[in-house]
């Protein structure tokens, strides 16, 4: 019975008169194509998720052979037809097998991936993005000795600048209260809580601060700049009242990590918002993705660096002059700063990539 | 609020590609199941964490694994489930890069790193409003990473969603399959079609005066003396006999 009826479908198929201008048979179109979009759509389920050479060749040429018929009956139903469920669908099949036919390849296995961003791309990403970099720690500094000389100049700008909570003790008298009471964290668990706490406050100002420079640009130089004239001013209310080493010793070890971290963001912050807002000759979503892999690299910097920086701030950097010399503590400081420094931009780089 | 505008790709064989932007409240629910899934995630780690180290490392580990689970959720899933962490699979909606491709590492990073901004001051209510005033529905996150959260279409059974063959229908008659076919035109049908698809969606008051009113225009244009057919009946025979009437000899092509 079948075999006469798939004659006559063959028949009807070859005989009848072709559909009048601007008629089609939709029934008959989807019943024909239904049995290879089924078979597309499984075909994707499956291949969606493997890497391109897992695929296999046959599979391969299939998906390419049903995608491009896809896409063609989407054409050909579009003229024919407004019918909702039936173009979308093809529609949706149709951009689903997009993603996957000109999807990216990507392959390497993840612990040589983590491996190379440590020796070689997150560094490159640096030194590719060196003028930013440069840009956001000038405005931090910038803001730094607009702060440091407003308060030199009148101290009475310290209490204009600075929230109250910073003047219900002058700088010479928490010192000396500092020093000569117990350890403010006493123990291990103190500190890791403490840590804890500073790492995860800190990394999500730092994308607040990314963000904002990303969608306005001059949102993130303002931050970084006004960060710069706050941290002003504090050292200057320490300086002027004769504990400078104090602040460096206190501020120090955990300062030369996160005033770094804030410049990355800032400057990661900065990098995208130029391309998105003032992207020149190309488009903004050409420059967009050009910026893209450099900016997401310093931004990962900037989080594991904040992580290091919340675990010293919450240990090493509480410790009074009892427990470890202030000497130590801004060794410590300066080996931290110029090893990140040297890290990212004059460890030499292997050839492969810059 | 501006109306959704689906943005239109073109792919090198010169088709046209429609992305149609998720609407605000499908997004919501997404974000509120995965949210459900990090704070379950979370809680059970936090349990194992406190429980089985020594606290000092316990509480380290715990707000590393915090870390990692809130900010690593969305990245991971958008990157290896095309798009779809479980909350937008559930409610059918995904995000793509903003050319249709499938989104990249870099871009779903940025766009989750964004998020932070979003959230503000409460509850995504900067988010929410760059929803409304966006026509593609971007939220701040989108429009930094170039990304686009769209509607899936849902499978819908063509066949038997669409207008049945029925066993008895008084209006096979030579007479009315030779006047639907010179009458009837090819936008007609597909009107027809669509609402008898969705017929069964409708409030049953509407349904009724709809179908009347289309009833009453086709018993004029192709005849139909039968006082005693109702106009669903008559609306659903008519798409029977110009759609899935395989047996009816005059079948309209």
């Amino acid at each position: 019975v079948s075999e006469t009826r798939e004659r006559q479908r063959a028949d009807g198929a070859a005989t009848s008169a072709p559909p009048a201008a601007g008629t089609m048979d939709l029934e008959r179109f989807v019943r024909e194509r239904r049995g290879r979009w089924a078979r597309f759509e499984s075909l994707l389920r499956e291949v969606e998720r493997l890497p391109d050479h897992e695929m296999g060749a046959a599979r391969l040429l299939e998906l390419v052979r049903l995608y491009r018929q896809t896409c063609s009956d989407l054409n050909e139903a579009r003229s024919a037809t407004a019918e909702p469920s039936l173009l979308g669908r093809l529609n949706h099949l149709a951009g689903r097998g997009y993603r996957v036919v000109y999807r990216r390849s990507h392959g390497r296995r993840f612990a040589g991936e983590a491996r190379r961003f440590f020796t070689v791309v997150a560094p490159a990403a640096f030194r590719r993005e060196r003028a930013f970099v440069l840009g956001a720690a000038l405005l931090l500094v910038l803001g730094t000795l607009v702060g440091f000389g407003a308060v030199l100049a009148d101290p009475a700008n310290a209490e204009r600048l600075l929230p109250p909570q910073f003047h219900q003790e002058s700088p010479r008298a928490r010192v000396e209260r500092i020093e000569a009471g117990d350890e403010r964290v006493d123990s291990l668990e103190a500190a890791s809580a403490f840590s804890a706490f500073l790492f995860s406050h800190n990394i999500r100002v730092s994308f607040l601060a990314f963000s904002l420079g990303a969608l306005t640009v001059v949102g993130g130089a303002w931050i970084l700049f006004y960060n710069g004239v706050l941290l002003g001013a504090v050292a200057a209310a320490y300086v002027l009242d004769g504990v400078t080493v104090f602040f460096l010793a206190w501020v120090g070890p955990h300062g030369a990590l996160e005033l770094p971290a804030a410049v990355f963001a800032g400057a990661a912050g900065l990098r995208l918002g130029r391309a998105l807002l003032l992207p020149g000759e190309s488009s903004a979503r050409e420059a967009l993705r050009q910026a893209l892999p450099s900016v997401w690299r310093m931004l990962l910097v900037t989080v594991l660096v904040l992580v290091v920086a919340g675990l010293v701030e919450g240990s090493f950097s509480q410790m009074s002059a009892k427990t470890i010399p202030y000497s130590l503590k801004i060794t410590v400081a300066a080996l931290l700063f110029s090893g990140l420094l040297g890290w990212l931009f004059v460890r030499r780089l292997p050839e492969e990539e810059t | 609020v501006r109306a959704a505008r689906p943005r239109t790709i073109v792919t090198p064989e010169h088709v046209e590609i429609r992305l149609d932007p998720a609407g605000l409240g499908s997004r919501f629910v997404a974000l509120v199941i995965d949210l459900a899934i990090v704070l379950g995630a979370s809680s059970v780690v936090a349990h194992l964490a406190l429980y089985a180290l020594p606290p000092a490392l316990g509480m380290l580990v715990n707000a590393l694994a915090l870390l990692l689970l809130s900010w690593g959720y969305h990245v991971f899933f958008e990157v290896r489930a095309q798009g779809q962490p479980p909350g937008k699979r559930i409610v059918g909606i995904r995000v793509v890069d903003g050319r249709g491709l499938p989104l990249s590492v870099e871009q779903s990073f940025v766009r989750n790193v964004v998020r932070v901004l979003d959230a503000l001051p409460v509850g995504y209510a900067l988010g929410a409003l760059s929803c409304l005033l966006d026509p593609q529905r971007r939220r701040l996150g989108d429009l930094a990473a170039d990304t686009l959260v769209v509607r899936e279409a849902r499978t819908v059974d063509f066949e038997r969603r669409a207008a049945r063959a029925r066993t008895f229908n008084s209006l096979r008659t030579p007479r009315l399959l030779r006047l639907a076919r010179h009458r009837v035109g090819l936008e007609e049908r597909e009107f027809i079609r669509a609402l008898c698809a969705r017929g069964p969606e409708m409030d049953d008051r509407a349904r009724f005066d709809l179908m009347e009113e289309v009833a009453r225009h086709y018993r004029r244009k192709l005849d139909v003396e039968d006082p005693h057919l109702s106009g669903e009946s008559l609306v659903r025979g008519l798409a029977a006999v110009l759609f899935a009437d395989r047996l009816s000899p005059g079948r309209v092509r």
